[in-house]
Protein backbone atom coordinates (compact mmCIF):
# COMPACT_ATOMS: atom_id res chain seq x y z
CA UNK A 1 0.00 0.00 0.00
CA UNK A 2 1.26 3.56 -1.20
CA UNK A 3 2.47 6.11 1.45
CA UNK A 4 -0.71 7.91 2.99
CA UNK A 5 -0.71 12.25 2.59
CA UNK A 6 0.50 12.54 6.30
CA UNK A 7 3.36 10.14 5.61
CA UNK A 8 4.44 11.82 2.61
CA UNK A 9 3.83 15.17 4.05
CA UNK A 10 6.05 14.12 7.67
CA UNK A 11 9.38 12.54 4.86
CA UNK A 12 8.90 16.05 3.09
CA UNK A 13 9.00 17.86 6.42
CA UNK A 14 12.14 15.74 7.69
CA UNK A 15 13.98 15.96 4.47
CA UNK A 16 13.55 19.79 4.27
CA UNK A 17 14.07 20.36 8.23
CA UNK A 18 16.80 18.03 8.42
CA UNK A 19 14.74 16.35 11.79
CA UNK A 20 13.11 12.48 12.01
CA UNK A 21 10.34 11.71 10.84
CA UNK A 22 9.49 9.54 13.77
CA UNK A 23 9.28 12.97 15.49
CA UNK A 24 6.80 14.68 14.12
CA UNK A 25 2.98 14.77 15.41
CA UNK A 26 0.66 15.26 12.95
CA UNK A 27 -0.67 19.07 14.34
CA UNK A 28 3.19 19.85 14.78
CA UNK A 29 3.66 23.61 14.26
CA UNK A 30 6.36 24.32 11.52
CA UNK A 31 7.65 27.02 13.34
CA UNK A 32 7.23 27.02 16.82
CA UNK A 33 7.55 23.23 17.12
CA UNK A 34 9.65 21.30 14.66
CA UNK A 35 12.02 24.63 14.28
CA UNK A 36 11.44 25.64 10.89
CA UNK A 37 13.18 29.21 9.70
CA UNK A 38 10.53 31.45 7.95
CA UNK A 39 12.99 31.73 5.75
CA UNK A 40 12.09 27.71 4.99
CA UNK A 41 8.88 27.84 4.44
CA UNK A 42 9.37 28.92 0.35
CA UNK A 43 11.39 25.99 0.58
CA UNK A 44 9.04 23.53 2.22
CA UNK A 45 6.34 24.38 -0.35
CA UNK A 46 8.45 23.79 -3.17
CA UNK A 47 9.13 20.35 -1.95
CA UNK A 48 5.56 19.79 -1.38
CA UNK A 49 5.02 20.46 -5.06
CA UNK A 50 7.90 18.18 -6.23
CA UNK A 51 6.42 15.86 -4.06
CA UNK A 52 2.80 15.60 -4.95
CA UNK A 53 3.04 16.92 -8.43
CA UNK A 54 1.00 20.33 -8.14
CA UNK A 55 1.41 23.88 -7.85
CA UNK A 56 0.38 25.66 -5.26
CA UNK A 57 -0.15 29.70 -4.37
CA UNK A 58 2.83 30.76 -2.55
CA UNK A 59 0.75 33.27 -0.06
CA UNK A 60 -2.48 30.80 0.36
CA UNK A 61 0.41 27.84 1.43
CA UNK A 62 2.48 29.85 3.41
CA UNK A 63 -0.46 30.73 5.65
CA UNK A 64 -0.78 26.64 6.58
CA UNK A 65 1.16 26.42 9.57
CA UNK A 66 0.58 22.99 10.82
CA UNK A 67 1.51 19.92 9.78
CA UNK A 68 -2.28 18.18 9.59
CA UNK A 69 -3.00 21.53 8.20
CA UNK A 70 -0.61 21.17 5.41
CA UNK A 71 -1.90 17.52 4.92
CA UNK A 72 -5.23 19.05 4.61
CA UNK A 73 -3.94 21.94 1.88
CA UNK A 74 -2.15 19.46 -0.26
CA UNK A 75 -4.93 16.60 -0.21
CA UNK A 76 -7.50 19.17 -1.73
CA UNK A 77 -4.75 20.62 -3.93
CA UNK A 78 -4.02 17.09 -5.23
CA UNK A 79 -7.66 16.50 -6.01
CA UNK A 80 -8.68 19.37 -7.83
CA UNK A 81 -5.28 18.73 -10.23
CA UNK A 82 -5.36 15.21 -10.42
CA UNK A 83 -8.91 14.73 -9.36
CA UNK B 1 19.42 68.72 -5.95
CA UNK B 2 16.34 66.91 -4.37
CA UNK B 3 17.00 63.26 -3.66
CA UNK B 4 15.34 62.23 -5.88
CA UNK B 5 16.39 64.27 -8.81
CA UNK B 6 19.71 63.17 -7.74
CA UNK B 7 18.66 59.62 -8.26
CA UNK B 8 16.94 60.33 -11.16
CA UNK B 9 20.43 61.67 -12.86
CA UNK B 10 22.50 58.50 -10.58
CA UNK B 11 19.99 56.17 -12.96
CA UNK B 12 20.70 58.20 -16.09
CA UNK B 13 24.70 57.97 -15.82
CA UNK B 14 24.73 54.29 -14.70
CA UNK B 15 22.10 52.87 -17.62
CA UNK B 16 21.86 49.85 -14.94
CA UNK B 17 19.40 46.93 -15.14
CA UNK B 18 16.44 46.48 -13.65
CA UNK B 19 14.39 43.42 -13.45
CA UNK B 20 11.01 43.27 -12.55
CA UNK B 21 9.46 40.09 -11.93
CA UNK B 22 6.09 41.07 -11.36
CA UNK B 23 5.69 41.74 -15.39
CA UNK B 24 1.47 40.30 -15.30
CA UNK B 25 0.81 44.32 -14.19
CA UNK B 26 0.05 46.84 -16.16
CA UNK B 27 2.17 49.29 -13.67
CA UNK B 28 5.11 47.01 -14.12
CA UNK B 29 5.07 47.30 -18.09
CA UNK B 30 4.19 51.00 -18.07
CA UNK B 31 7.06 51.86 -15.89
CA UNK B 32 9.73 49.55 -17.48
CA UNK B 33 8.50 51.48 -21.13
CA UNK B 34 8.80 54.47 -19.14
CA UNK B 35 12.66 53.69 -17.66
CA UNK B 36 13.60 52.53 -21.43
CA UNK B 37 12.42 55.71 -23.10
CA UNK B 38 13.81 58.03 -20.81
CA UNK B 39 16.88 56.27 -20.99
CA UNK B 40 17.01 56.08 -17.14
CA UNK B 41 17.64 51.72 -17.00
CA UNK B 42 17.81 48.79 -19.47
CA UNK B 43 14.31 46.72 -17.74
CA UNK B 44 13.86 43.16 -17.81
CA UNK B 45 10.05 42.20 -17.21
CA UNK B 46 9.70 38.74 -16.25
CA UNK B 47 6.36 36.63 -17.06
CA UNK B 48 4.56 34.08 -19.57
CA UNK B 49 4.92 36.30 -22.83
CA UNK B 50 0.81 36.39 -23.43
CA UNK B 51 0.37 38.03 -19.87
CA UNK B 52 3.02 40.48 -20.58
CA UNK B 53 1.60 41.28 -23.99
CA UNK B 54 -2.15 41.52 -22.12
CA UNK B 55 -0.74 43.44 -19.21
CA UNK B 56 1.07 45.87 -21.56
CA UNK B 57 -2.21 46.39 -23.94
CA UNK B 58 -3.85 47.09 -20.67
CA UNK B 59 -1.17 50.23 -19.72
CA UNK B 60 -1.67 51.32 -23.33
CA UNK B 61 2.32 51.04 -24.29
CA UNK B 62 4.55 49.48 -27.03
CA UNK B 63 6.36 46.62 -25.22
CA UNK B 64 8.77 46.27 -28.46
CA UNK B 65 12.14 47.82 -26.91
CA UNK B 66 12.01 45.68 -23.32
CA UNK B 67 13.31 42.98 -22.82
CA UNK B 68 10.85 40.04 -21.48
CA UNK B 69 11.23 36.27 -21.03
CA UNK B 70 9.52 33.43 -18.88
CA UNK B 71 11.75 32.41 -16.30
CA UNK B 72 10.55 29.09 -16.80
CA UNK B 73 11.47 28.71 -20.36
CA UNK B 74 15.26 30.70 -19.14
CA UNK B 75 18.63 28.93 -20.07
CA UNK B 76 19.66 29.93 -17.25
CA UNK B 77 17.76 28.07 -14.98
CA UNK B 78 20.54 25.08 -14.38
CA UNK B 79 22.84 27.77 -13.49
CA UNK B 80 21.03 29.63 -11.50
CA UNK B 81 19.82 26.59 -9.28
CA UNK B 82 23.42 25.75 -8.82
CA UNK B 83 24.39 28.99 -7.57
CA UNK B 84 21.06 29.16 -5.25
CA UNK B 85 22.01 25.04 -3.53
CA UNK B 86 25.75 26.50 -2.83
CA UNK B 87 26.89 25.15 0.20
CA UNK B 88 23.66 24.04 1.71
CA UNK B 89 21.44 20.53 1.54
CA UNK B 90 18.94 21.60 -0.81
CA UNK B 91 17.74 19.28 -3.56
CA UNK B 92 18.36 20.36 -6.91
CA UNK B 93 14.85 19.51 -8.61
CA UNK B 94 14.17 21.92 -5.18
CA UNK B 95 16.78 24.11 -6.39
CA UNK B 96 15.61 24.56 -9.57
CA UNK B 97 11.98 24.86 -8.62
CA UNK B 98 12.62 27.82 -6.83
CA UNK B 99 14.59 29.32 -9.07
CA UNK B 100 11.56 28.93 -11.52
CA UNK B 101 9.58 31.20 -9.26
CA UNK B 102 9.96 35.23 -10.80
CA UNK B 103 10.69 36.75 -7.69
CA UNK B 104 13.71 33.85 -6.83
CA UNK B 105 14.79 33.61 -10.51
CA UNK B 106 15.02 37.63 -10.23
CA UNK B 107 16.81 37.64 -7.31
CA UNK B 108 19.47 35.54 -9.18
CA UNK B 109 19.36 37.31 -11.62
CA UNK B 110 20.90 40.29 -9.19
CA UNK B 111 23.08 37.76 -7.06
CA UNK B 112 24.52 36.30 -10.49
CA UNK B 113 25.32 39.87 -11.68
CA UNK B 114 22.81 39.35 -14.20
CA UNK B 115 20.95 42.71 -13.53
CA UNK B 116 22.02 45.37 -10.94
CA UNK B 117 18.38 45.54 -9.03
CA UNK B 118 15.09 43.86 -8.50
CA UNK B 119 11.92 45.56 -7.92
CA UNK B 120 9.17 44.02 -6.65
CA UNK B 121 5.71 43.72 -4.77
CA UNK B 122 3.15 45.44 -6.43
CA UNK B 123 1.33 41.76 -6.50
CA UNK B 124 3.85 39.93 -3.59
CA UNK B 125 3.30 40.03 0.20
CA UNK B 126 6.71 42.00 1.94
CA UNK B 127 7.43 39.33 3.68
CA UNK B 128 7.58 37.56 0.15
CA UNK B 129 10.04 39.66 -1.39
CA UNK B 130 12.29 39.92 1.66
CA UNK B 131 12.31 35.78 2.13
CA UNK B 132 13.65 35.70 -2.00
CA UNK B 133 15.89 38.62 -1.28
CA UNK B 134 17.55 36.30 1.78
CA UNK B 135 17.40 33.48 -0.39
CA UNK B 136 19.06 34.91 -3.42
CA UNK B 137 20.42 38.17 -3.47
CA UNK B 138 21.88 37.25 0.97
CA UNK B 139 22.69 40.24 3.33
CA UNK B 140 25.23 42.77 2.81
CA UNK B 141 28.53 42.25 4.71
CA UNK B 142 28.37 42.09 8.52
CA UNK B 143 24.25 42.75 8.29
CA UNK B 144 21.66 39.72 9.55
CA UNK B 145 18.81 41.36 9.07
CA UNK B 146 16.50 42.95 6.65
CA UNK B 147 14.76 46.55 7.31
CA UNK B 148 13.73 49.35 5.62
CA UNK B 149 14.13 53.09 5.23
CA UNK B 150 12.00 55.93 4.36
CA UNK B 151 13.21 59.07 2.43
CA UNK B 152 12.03 61.87 4.18
CA UNK B 153 11.97 65.25 2.46
CA UNK B 154 10.95 68.17 4.07
CA UNK B 155 9.99 71.26 2.32
CA UNK B 156 12.03 74.58 2.28
CA UNK B 157 11.53 77.20 4.80
CA UNK B 158 12.54 80.92 5.49
CA UNK B 159 15.19 80.05 7.05
CA UNK B 160 16.22 76.02 5.75
CA UNK B 161 16.53 74.97 2.36
CA UNK B 162 15.02 71.48 1.52
CA UNK B 163 15.98 68.63 3.56
CA UNK B 164 16.15 64.69 3.10
CA UNK B 165 16.55 62.60 6.36
CA UNK B 166 16.47 58.94 6.38
CA UNK B 167 13.95 57.01 8.78
CA UNK B 168 14.43 53.51 10.09
CA UNK B 169 12.79 50.79 10.32
CA UNK B 170 9.33 52.18 9.89
CA UNK B 171 8.44 48.73 7.83
CA UNK B 172 9.88 45.46 8.50
CA UNK B 173 10.89 44.78 12.02
CA UNK B 174 8.71 45.11 14.93
CA UNK B 175 10.47 44.96 17.97
CA UNK B 176 13.75 44.48 17.12
CA UNK B 177 16.48 43.28 19.44
CA UNK B 178 19.50 45.55 20.32
CA UNK B 179 21.50 43.50 17.97
CA UNK B 180 18.95 43.60 15.00
CA UNK B 181 18.90 47.65 16.51
CA UNK B 182 22.74 47.75 15.40
CA UNK B 183 21.88 46.43 11.85
CA UNK B 184 19.28 48.68 11.00
CA UNK B 185 21.19 51.40 12.13
CA UNK B 186 24.58 49.95 9.96
CA UNK B 187 22.42 49.51 6.77
CA UNK B 188 20.55 53.35 6.98
CA UNK B 189 24.40 54.54 7.30
CA UNK B 190 25.09 52.79 4.45
CA UNK B 191 22.02 53.84 2.95
CA UNK B 192 21.99 57.42 3.32
CA UNK B 193 25.92 57.34 2.24
CA UNK B 194 25.03 56.24 -1.10
CA UNK B 195 21.47 58.73 -1.57
CA UNK B 196 22.06 61.82 0.83
CA UNK B 197 24.48 64.77 -0.35
CA UNK B 198 25.74 65.15 3.44
CA UNK B 199 27.45 62.28 4.95
CA UNK B 200 25.06 60.01 7.26
CA UNK B 201 24.99 61.18 11.10
CA UNK B 202 23.06 58.64 12.58
CA UNK B 203 21.12 58.76 16.34
CA UNK B 204 19.76 56.29 17.92
CA UNK B 205 16.66 57.99 19.34
CA UNK B 206 14.88 56.95 22.40
CA UNK B 207 12.94 58.35 25.42
CA UNK B 208 15.69 59.36 26.79
CA UNK B 209 18.58 61.48 26.15
CA UNK B 210 22.43 60.56 27.19
CA UNK B 211 21.28 58.47 30.38
CA UNK B 212 18.32 61.02 31.46
CA UNK B 213 15.88 57.98 32.06
CA UNK B 214 16.65 54.40 33.35
CA UNK B 215 14.44 51.51 31.69
CA UNK B 216 15.18 48.31 29.83
CA UNK B 217 14.12 49.82 26.71
CA UNK B 218 16.70 52.62 26.62
CA UNK B 219 19.36 49.87 28.01
CA UNK B 220 18.42 48.05 24.58
CA UNK B 221 19.18 51.13 22.62
CA UNK B 222 22.22 52.17 24.78
CA UNK B 223 23.45 48.08 23.83
CA UNK B 224 22.61 48.70 20.27
CA UNK B 225 24.77 51.91 19.44
CA UNK B 226 27.50 49.73 21.16
CA UNK B 227 27.38 46.96 19.07
CA UNK B 228 27.06 49.06 16.34
CA UNK B 229 30.00 50.72 16.67
CA UNK B 230 32.10 47.58 17.54
CA UNK B 231 31.07 46.69 14.41
CA UNK B 232 31.79 49.73 12.21
CA UNK B 233 33.65 52.28 13.68
CA UNK B 234 33.51 54.43 10.62
CA UNK B 235 29.71 55.62 10.94
CA UNK B 236 28.85 58.68 12.47
CA UNK B 237 26.92 57.67 15.05
CA UNK B 238 25.36 58.72 18.43
CA UNK B 239 23.05 58.38 21.42
CA UNK B 240 20.60 57.37 22.84
CA UNK B 241 18.66 60.42 22.23
CA UNK B 242 15.26 62.07 22.41
CA UNK B 243 14.34 63.33 18.51
CA UNK B 244 14.92 67.15 19.82
CA UNK B 245 18.74 66.02 20.83
CA UNK B 246 18.78 64.75 17.52
CA UNK B 247 17.69 67.29 15.03
CA UNK B 248 17.69 70.73 17.31
CA UNK B 249 21.20 72.65 17.93
CA UNK B 250 20.57 74.38 20.66
CA UNK B 251 18.39 71.60 22.40
CA UNK B 252 21.63 69.49 21.91
CA UNK B 253 23.97 71.81 23.39
CA UNK B 254 21.99 72.02 26.62
CA UNK B 255 21.43 68.20 26.86
CA UNK B 256 24.54 66.36 25.64
CA UNK B 257 27.66 66.95 27.88
CA UNK B 258 30.35 64.67 25.47
CA UNK B 259 31.87 65.92 22.34
CA UNK B 260 29.42 64.74 19.40
CA UNK B 261 29.02 65.09 15.56
CA UNK B 262 25.68 63.65 15.39
CA UNK B 263 23.46 65.30 19.01
CA UNK B 264 21.26 68.75 16.87
CA UNK B 265 22.68 67.29 13.45
CA UNK B 266 21.35 63.78 12.55
CA UNK B 267 20.20 63.27 9.28
CA UNK B 268 19.37 59.65 9.86
CA UNK B 269 17.18 58.51 12.48
CA UNK B 270 16.99 55.13 13.82
CA UNK B 271 13.31 54.45 15.88
CA UNK B 272 13.98 51.85 18.73
CA UNK B 273 10.74 49.76 17.71
CA UNK B 274 7.97 50.01 14.75
CA UNK B 275 5.64 51.40 16.69
CA UNK B 276 7.84 54.63 16.92
CA UNK B 277 9.12 54.30 13.84
CA UNK B 278 5.56 54.60 11.68
CA UNK B 279 3.98 57.05 13.79
CA UNK B 280 7.40 58.89 14.08
CA UNK B 281 6.96 59.10 9.78
CA UNK B 282 3.83 59.74 9.29
CA UNK B 283 3.40 62.34 12.09
CA UNK B 284 6.60 63.58 10.45
CA UNK B 285 5.00 63.46 6.65
CA UNK B 286 1.35 64.68 7.82
CA UNK B 287 2.35 67.51 10.24
CA UNK B 288 5.38 69.08 8.86
CA UNK B 289 4.10 68.49 5.16
CA UNK B 290 7.03 66.52 4.41
CA UNK B 291 6.87 64.04 1.58
CA UNK B 292 7.78 60.34 2.12
CA UNK B 293 9.70 58.18 -0.32
CA UNK B 294 9.61 54.46 0.67
CA UNK B 295 9.31 52.10 1.93
CA UNK B 296 13.10 50.76 0.52
CA UNK B 297 14.59 47.49 1.76
CA UNK B 298 18.06 47.38 2.84
CA UNK B 299 20.43 45.24 4.51
CA UNK B 300 21.01 43.36 1.19
CA UNK B 301 24.14 42.31 -0.99
CA UNK B 302 22.79 44.19 -3.84
CA UNK B 303 19.81 46.58 -3.57
CA UNK B 304 16.66 45.08 -4.00
CA UNK B 305 12.69 46.70 -3.36
CA UNK B 306 9.38 46.82 -2.30
CA UNK B 307 6.62 48.19 -3.31
CA UNK B 308 3.14 48.62 -1.72
CA UNK B 309 0.59 46.58 -3.70
CA UNK B 310 -1.11 50.18 -4.93
CA UNK B 311 2.20 51.91 -6.06
CA UNK B 312 1.61 54.02 -8.85
CA UNK B 313 3.68 54.02 -12.17
CA UNK B 314 5.52 57.37 -10.79
CA UNK B 315 6.39 55.45 -7.50
CA UNK B 316 7.80 52.43 -9.48
CA UNK B 317 9.86 54.65 -11.77
CA UNK B 318 11.21 56.60 -8.66
CA UNK B 319 11.52 53.45 -6.78
CA UNK B 320 13.41 52.08 -9.61
CA UNK B 321 15.83 54.98 -9.48
CA UNK B 322 16.62 55.55 -5.86
CA UNK B 323 17.19 51.49 -6.14
CA UNK B 324 19.74 52.18 -9.14
CA UNK B 325 21.28 55.71 -7.57
CA UNK B 326 22.26 52.75 -4.82
CA UNK B 327 24.20 49.97 -6.90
Amino acid sequence: MSDSVLDRVKRVVAETLEIDAGSIDDAARFVEDLGAQSIQSVELVAAFEEEFDIDMDDDEALAVKTVDGAVEFIAAAVEKQHG
Amino acid sequence: MSVLARSFESAAQKQGTIVFPEGNDPRIIASAHRLATEQLARPIVLGKQDRVLAAAEEAGVDPSGITMFDPAESEELERYASTYRQGRTLKESIALRMVKKPLFFAGMMVACGDADTMVAGVSNATATVIQAGVLTVGFAEGIQTPSSFFLMVLPSTSDQDERCLVFADCAVNIDPSAEELADIAIASARSAAKLLSDPPRVAMLSLSTCGSASHPHVEKVTNALEIARSRDSSILIDGEFQADTALVAKVAAKKVKHASEVAGQANVLIFPTLDAGNIGYKLTQYLADAKAIGPFLQGFARPISDLSRGASVDDIVATSAVCLAQT
